[in-house]
């Protein structure tokens, strides 16, 4: 019986390796060997180089002061962080909020053979983060420092110990997380919430990450000491890595025991929490008189509904609108000390290009719009058959998008504004290049997301974080920065010349994507 | 009030419905009965206008759809076959965005919702999101949406399904009601009882093809619709 519910399990994991669910058919053996290849080469090739290459730099002061231990032992701790942080969101939706649940559970299945299969999937993706992070530092570790057999054989068991303790993390934390839900209302809101305190958290650790690691390089033997003198537990676990044959067995028998208790738990509350709908308090319907708006009105606010009623699409779409507070914010303090270095290092009127390469560059990780066609999917026959154009749906699409930028684009704008140290003219051709700019992407992030919808998906991350449409969008403001920003070095033009050339390009295109949106766009959408 | 002339649609090279013509008369309740895969939804989904086809012609009150589609979809409704609703959204939410998109006054829109809510006992739940509805919920509060700007034709794709029978009922009052104040019903079914009890008229249509069409006596003659509905696909088998 487990047997088949991980095959079930490991096939829905590898699905789309094998299937394209675009064009609803299988993978040609080319496409097969692509995808896994584009697969390796971005967990290996970019996450693991960057990874190995830290390692590669920590290595060898670590072992010259024989603390290869704390080696281990910050690899261990990057990897439980990276791994909870990976697989702690599938933990919850993966266990119990999977759509077959209540198939399987009609059957004649144990209810643990389905937790099992459930876990197998949670194991795999925090697996392959942990792998990601730990294998470079084996890998440099046995090239500077030893490599005989009790260190191979207790780099893997460490591998090991990390991947099970993380899954019982993830298992713990998505059992917190699915409980809150079921008494929480704004769920969404929550979420995002929760995940930028995350991202805050990620970026935080990240800008002072250089320099912890620089302080315990070089202070490596005192932070040793201390380390080994307080957390006695800790310095054993490090010692997994170098070979030491008692710390692999306690720390074996110890992650033996938190998995039975993790288990038990898990077996006790999966049934009702995955068959629970919710305590939530029935709010109870009190006739009152309706307000009454245009059909222009009432489709923004279907979208911005849309939009408010999911955190994935919240954060992976709207997390643009936080990098342009954070632009704003850092140009309101930094920006008159920056702005002349800039203009001083390269020529006068560098800040303000650079600057609108910079907005243009924050502003590209808002795509409110791309996924938006995608997201109609099994409702999209209501516009259809309502009194209103395709374009008067799409029109909607793209006012959300622009009214949800608008708030945070300005502030960064008006800024930036301030902060720059040219005339009037230059400051105001910067906030016309910038404000057509963010134009242009709400145009191109619906652009793409018409050219490729996906209207078949059966989980909306598809069409949110992985399709095509959303990357295009992204790729395409990065696009834009570069041409923006990249002929200024080239052309030896005035700020005003130059930023009133970009101005009346980008003019131009805004012009012709609106109308190919209003004509061939609105056709496109009443088509789907 | 609906005329389908000629109608052809084609999947690539499968032909789902084959130079279909029909005519609904305001006051007339008109099923349209055939097998999985015979042709009906297509058929529905060219009259709203939601699926274009490659001939032939379809006028709503005399309009063209294909000419003026939105002046077609402000006089009709449509219910499909698993109304796939906004969940993002309360039933309340839901009932007023659509009055907005048609216009629906205040007091009209006000009156009408409680009206049908209460008809259909779904008015202690319109404040609740329609992503906790159970299915036949969702069908009630199409079927509200739809009522809501007092169409003139309603297209429905197997309405009963998922509706009690008290709801059932009520449905059937009120598509006899719109066709009492001259408007029409045109709606695809496989309860050929209920067909039989309700209709004025009805086509069966197999493979893409009208096969029979007419008043009820016309089409079942001295035999039950079942019967006869049997007989023709055996016919052409």
């Amino acid at each position: 019986m487990l047997k088949i519910l991980l095959k079930k399990q490991l096939m829905e994991v590898f699905r789309s390796y094998f299937y394209n669910p675009k064009k609803n058919t299988a993978r040609s053996k080319a496409g097969i060997i692509g995808m896994f290849l584009l697969y390796i080469f971005l967990m290996l090739g970019v996450i693991g180089v960057s990874l190995g290459f830290l390692a590669w730099t920590m290595c060898g002061a670590f072992v010259a002061a024989d603390m290869g231990w704390l080696y281990f032992l910050i690899f261990g701790f990057m990897a439980v962080l990276l791994g909870v942080f990976g697989s702690v969101f599938s933990t919850f939706t993966g266990l119990y909020l999977s759509k077959d649940n209540d198939l399987l559970l009609s059957m004649p299945i144990p209810v643990g053979s389905i937790i099992v299969s459930r876990l197998l999937n949670v194991y795999l993706i925090g697996l392959m983060y942990i792998a990601v992070v730990l294998l470079p530092a084996f890998i440099v570790y046995w090239i500077f420092g030893t490599c005989s057999l009790a260190v191979v054989i207790g780099c893997l068991v460490m591998l090991l110990l990390v991947s099970v303790f993380v899954l019982l993390l993830s298992c713990l934390l998505g059992w917190v997380v699915a409980k809150l839900s079921l008494k929480l209302k704004n769920k969404s809101f929550v979420s995002v919430l929760i995940a930028l305190a995350g991202i805050g958290l990620y970026y935080f650790l990240y800008f002072k990450a250089q320099v912890l690691l620089r302080q315990l390089i070089e202070n490596v033997v005192v932070y040793g000491e201390q380390v080994k003198g307080s957390a006695y537990g800790l310095y054993l676990f490090g010692r997994i890595g170098e070979g030491d044959w008692l710390a692999m067995l306690l720390f074996t028998a110890v992650i033996a025991v938190l998995s039975v208790l993790v288990w038990l738990l898990l077996k006790k509350s999966f049934l009702s929490i995955a068959t629970a709908s919710g305590a939530q308090k029935k709010t109870v319907y009190r006739e009152k008189a309706a307000k009454l708006q245009s059909p222009d009105r009432a489709l923004l606010g279907k979208e911005l509904r849309r939009f408010a009623s999911s955190a994935n699409y919240m954060l992976n779409c709207g997390l643009g609108l936080l990098f342009l507070l954070a632009l704003g914010v850092g140009l309101l303090i930094y920006g008159a000390e920056m702005v002349p270095e800039i203009d001083r290092m390269l020529r006068p009127g560098s800040a303000a290009v650079l600057l609108c390469a910079a907005f243009c560059l924050m502003n590209s990780m808002n795509d409110m719009a791309a996924p938006s066609v995608s997201l109609d999917a099994r409702t999209l026959w209501q516009v259809q058959s309502l009194p209103v154009s395709g374009w008067q749906a799409l029109r909607a699409k793209l006012n959300m998008h622009l009214l949800l930028i608008a708030g945070p684009a300005l502030f960064a704008v008006v800024s930036a504004a301030i902060a720059l140290q040219d005339g009037i003219a230059v400051r105001l051709l910067f906030v016309l290049v910038c404000l057509l700019t963010a134009l242009l992407q709400a145009e191109w992030d619906l652009f793409v997301g018409l050219k490729l919808p996906n209207l078949h998906w059966t989980n909306e991350i598809t069409v949110i974080k992985q399709s095509g449409a959303v990357a295009l969008a992204m790729f395409g403001g990065w696009g834009l920065a570069l041409v923006l920003g990249g002929p200024w070095f080239l052309l030896r033009l005035d700020a005003a010349v130059y930023l009133g050339i970009v101005a009346a390009l980008t003019a131009a295109l805004d012009l012709l994507l609106w109308q190919w949106l209003k004509k061939r766009g609105g056709i496109v959408y009443s088509n789907l | 009030m609906l005329r389908i002339e000629h109608l052809t649609k084609a999947y690539g090279d499968k032909v789902a419905v084959d130079d279909l013509s029909l005519h609904i008369r305001p006051g007339e309740i008109y099923g349209f009965i055939g097998h999985n895969g015979a042709g009906k939804t297509t058929t529905l989904r060219s009259a709203v206008g939601i699926q274009r086809f490659d001939a032939g012609e379809i006028y709503i009150c005399g309009t063209s759809i294909r000419e003026d589609p939105i002046a077609c979809k402000r006089q009709l409704a449509y219910i499909p076959d698993n109304p796939d609703l906004y969940d993002f959204m309360t039933g309340i939410k839901y009932l007023n965005f659509i009055a907005d998109i048609f216009g629906v006054s205040a007091q009209d829109r006000q009156t009408r919702i409680r009206t049908y809510a209460d008809r259909f006992e779904l008015t202690a739940d319109l404040a609740q999101p329609i992503s906790a509805y159970s299915h036949g919920m969702k069908q009630k509060l199409a079927v509200i949406a739809a009522w809501l700007h007092d169409p003139k034709l309603i297209l429905m794709d197997e309405p009963f399904v998922g509706l009690d029978p008290k709801a059932s009922h009520l449905l059937k009052e009120m598509m006899r009601e719109v066709c009492d104040r001259g408007g029409a019903i045109f709606f695809s079914t496989h309860v050929l009882e209920v067909a039989e009890k309700l209709c004025d008229k009805v086509a069966i249509i197999k493979q893409g093809k009208l096969i029979r069409s007419g008043t009820m006596d016309e089409v079942r003659g001295d035999d039950s619709l079942e019967e006869v509905f049997l007989e023709l696909e055996a016919e052409e088998c």
